[in-house]
């Protein structure tokens, strides 16, 4: 009987190397645990799609093939269909960005636009600066093209711009491909960048010559507080992503970016590449989906709904979370993000959280490097009804109250490096 | 008339994933083999489930928690379904690791130096001072630090220093209320298949571990490519022969029946060393026991027909 070598994927030496450094983690095998009806979840940014009606969507959908025909089937152009570029004009328009139907393209999703953009500006090495923690989905796009990505941290202001300027001198004129910012309710922090690091933002990007990146998924989902002008209307040099995933829903995977002229025909290139062109089927039923003023209503519920559960979250942490941690109070959005002491491991105590019935995401995960934040996590109170935020985020507590006595016991001993012990 | 075999998978266990995937495998083979099978997932309906379907076994393809530690079984044995692997008391022995170890050292059976620290000992009791006393107690670094009871090597962690050991620690106790530091055997890593019980115990042929990255950890157990396995494992035969042994040895001495999985380490002169011994050995497709048993020239499904039998038997014989 000879020795066999038990082979699984006998491709395995022929991927590219930007992917075959990609491994299953346990996280996500403990997020698949969480598939379990009992569990309670704080980690996924899901819209409340049930809330939007869906006698409107089956209407527009309906008529989308009915009164469309066989353009609805079709393929389409790849910078989408001229109506629904229009359409998305109205609405920049409603927040203070003057656009022609040409100066956009439509995405499937803000996340196409995103992996459009990295494959457009990146080359391995390339630098790209982004807040830090950053979404998660920003740094898969760009990570597969091999960036160098710097991490700028954020206050309650949003990117703190002194640090910016930090990291801009170090790299000197066009030193970064460009600046990556979700600067409404940010993912995942839930901080807003104020007016005036905007314009810092700016003025620092002219004066270095580097493009700014603005993300808007979330900017129409304010709770509290007044609209605040999104980067591009103060500056027509800025390229912009926008989604219907937040104001209508995901599924239609529909999203649209704005740049400059060169730039948009380049990601246009790059997006014939990739799908020949969005699904006209699709932008047909949001087209429709959008005539009238219904689709403002839903909004608008939409939108009281996040509050309460936002409301629902902050109350919850202020009663049961212990006085070592340290939350976010985002005026909008999806996310909170709380700060643990420097000595706690979110990884690990997720395992934990898990059994008890509550997930969240690890802080690691939205860093580049996949160490920094790990004494962080992001909560998601999109999703969860009230009650159920309330009582994880009860269950939550008694997780990291557990482990903190632990901490101390260790610490109390002078078991934990004192670096650690030193940045609690 | 078929019989019906009810298959357990899913439940609550952090090893969810893995079990649903070797539970689907095993209904596969079960219907094969011509069984009416019943797809379980182990949630607040279980037992009603049980009692108006009545299943005439139960195939046990839930891993971790409640799947290993005789909870299931116990309930099984309550409702009086015969049910396939380990009975109550080799899962629960197995399932702790440190209880496991304990036996094994009172047999004679050879497995690492080892301390077994729980989080009240930490909490209540002050053990973190004596964490200098650990290095001397297992044999010096390297060490390994896991959760006393958790399956699939999750909170699994190689420690090369005293300056690792808190952190380590730390991370095993999100898995458990114990951690166990055993001394790191450099080697050969093998997993040792046994089907069957007693004197009629079948050793399968021992897999080896060759992991590509630092070690075999939870990632790497759910990564195609992440290790490499040679089946059987590239050792002289006397050394075979010893793992093949003293696998038996531990099935037996756990009271052991129908599959356990042992894992052990052979060092650089050949002595194997028990690490654990698992009661509900994954059946996915990157599983280590079916890798034995192909080696051994057995399908999946034989494995799978054989273990449902035994069971089966069990009910005609009332036992």
């Amino acid at each position: 009987m000879g020795t066999a070598r038990i082979v699984f994927d006998r491709w395995a030496d022929r991927y590219a190397d930007c992917i075959s450094g990609v491994r299953s983690s346990a996280v996500r095998d403990l997020f698949a645990a969480a598939s379990r009806p009992d569990m309670i979840s704080l980690s996924g940014g899901m819209p409340a799609v049930g809330l939007v009606p869906a006698d409107a969507v089956a209407q527009a959908a309906h008529d989308a093939v009915l009164h469309e025909g066989v353009a609805a089937l079709q393929y389409g152009g790849s910078d989408g269909r001229p109506q629904i570029r229009q359409l998305v004009t109205e609405l920049m328009a409603e927040i203070g960005v003057r656009l022609r139907p040409e100066d956009l393209l439509i995405t499937a999703g803000a996340q196409q636009g995103l992996d459009l953009l990295a494959k457009t500006f990146i080359n391995p090495g390339d630098v790209i600066i982004a807040e830090g923690p950053t979404y998660v989905g920003a740094l898969q796009a760009f990570s597969a093209y091999q960036p160098d990505i710097r991490c700028v941290p954020m206050d309650e202001h949003g990117m703190r711009m002194d640090l910016l300027e930090d990291e801009l001198v170090k790299l000197g004129p066009r030193g970064a491909k460009f600046i990556y910012t979700i600067p409404n309710f940010q993912n995942p922090a839930g901080v807003t960048m104020s007016p005036e690091r905007r314009r810092r933002l700016l003025e620092l990007a002219r004066e270095y010559d580097i493009p700014v990146v603005e993300d808007d998924p979330y900017g129409r989902l304010r709770f509290d507080g007044g609209h605040m002008k999104p980067l591009r209307s103060l500056d027509d040099e800025v390229i912009y992503l926008g989604t219907f995933s937040k104001i209508f829903a995901p599924g239609l995977r529909l999203g649209w970016v704005t740049a400059p002229k060169p730039i948009l025909a380049k990601v246009l290139l790059v997006k014939q590449a990739a799908d020949l062109c969005g699904s006209n089927f699709a932008q047909c039923t949001a087209e429709r989906y959008f005539q009238g003023t219904r689709w403002r209503r839903t909004l608008q519920a939409l939108t009281r709904t996040y509050a309460e559960r936002r409301d629902a979250m902050c109350a919850a942490l202020e009663e049961h979370f212990p006085p070592e941690a340290r939350w976010t109070k985002p005026d909008g959005g999806f996310f909170i993000w709380v700060e643990l002491p420097a000595y706690v491991d979110c990884v690990s105590m997720l395992a934990e959280a898990v059994e008890r019935g509550v997930t969240y995401a690890p802080g690691d995960g939205f860093y580049p490097d996949g160490v920094t934040g790990k004494n962080c996590m992001r909560l998601a109170f999109c999703y969860a009804q009230p009650e159920a935020i309330e009582e994880a985020i009860r269950r939550l507590a008694e997780v990291i109250e557990d482990r903190l006595e632990l901490y101390r016991a260790f610490m109390a001993a002078g078991a934990l490096p004192s670096r650690q012990e030193g940045a609690a | 008339m078929r019989e019906k075999i009810a298959v357990l998978m899913g439940g609550r266990s952090l090893e969810r994933e893995v079990s649903l995937a070797s539970g689907r495998r095993v209904c596969d083979a079960l219907e094969a083999a011509g069984y009416y099978v019943l797809a379980l997932d182990v949630t607040a309906d279980l037992v009603q489930t049980l009692r108006s379907e009545r299943p005439n076994a139960a195939y046990i393809a839930l891993h971790g928690k409640y799947g290993e530690d005789g909870t299931i079984q116990e309930l099984l044995e309550f409702l009086g379904i015969p049910y396939t692997g380990p009975g109550v008391v080799a899962c629960a022995l197995s399932w702790d690791k440190s209880v496991t170890k304990h036996l094994l050292t009172e047999r004679g059976i050879p497995t690492p130096a080892w301390v077994t620290l729980t989080a009240d000992a930490f909490k209540e009791m002050g053990a973190a001072t004596a964490l200098d006393l650990i290095p001397e107690a297992v044999g010096g670094f390297p060490v390994a630090v896991k959760p006393g009871r958790q399956g699939s090597a999750l909170g699994f962690r190689r420690v090369d220093g005293p300056e690792g050991l808190a952190d380590a620690l730390l991370s095993a106790l999100s898995y458990d209320t114990s951690a166990i530091v055993e001394r790191w055997i450099e080697g050969t890593e093998l997993a040792v298949s046994v089907l069957g019980e007693g004197d009629d115990a079948l050793v399968l042929p021992a897999v080896e571990i060759v992991p590509v990255g630092e070690l075999y950890d939870f990632d790497a157990r759910m990564t195609p490519g992440a290790a490499d396995f040679f089946a059987p494992a590239r050792i002289t035969p006397g050394a075979a022969k010893a793992a093949s042994e003293v696998a038996c040895a531990v099935h037996n001495a756990l009271g052991c029946r129908d599959v356990s999985r042992v894992d052990l380490v052979l060092d650089a002169e050949g002595n194997p060393f028990v690490l654990e011994s698992n009661s509900s050995p994954g059946m996915t497709e990157t599983s280590l026991l079916p890798m034995a048993a192909e080696a051994a020239d057995m399908t999946f499904q034989d494995v799978v027909s054989r273990v449902i039998a035994a069971a089966l038997s069990r009910a005609e014989s009332g036992k």
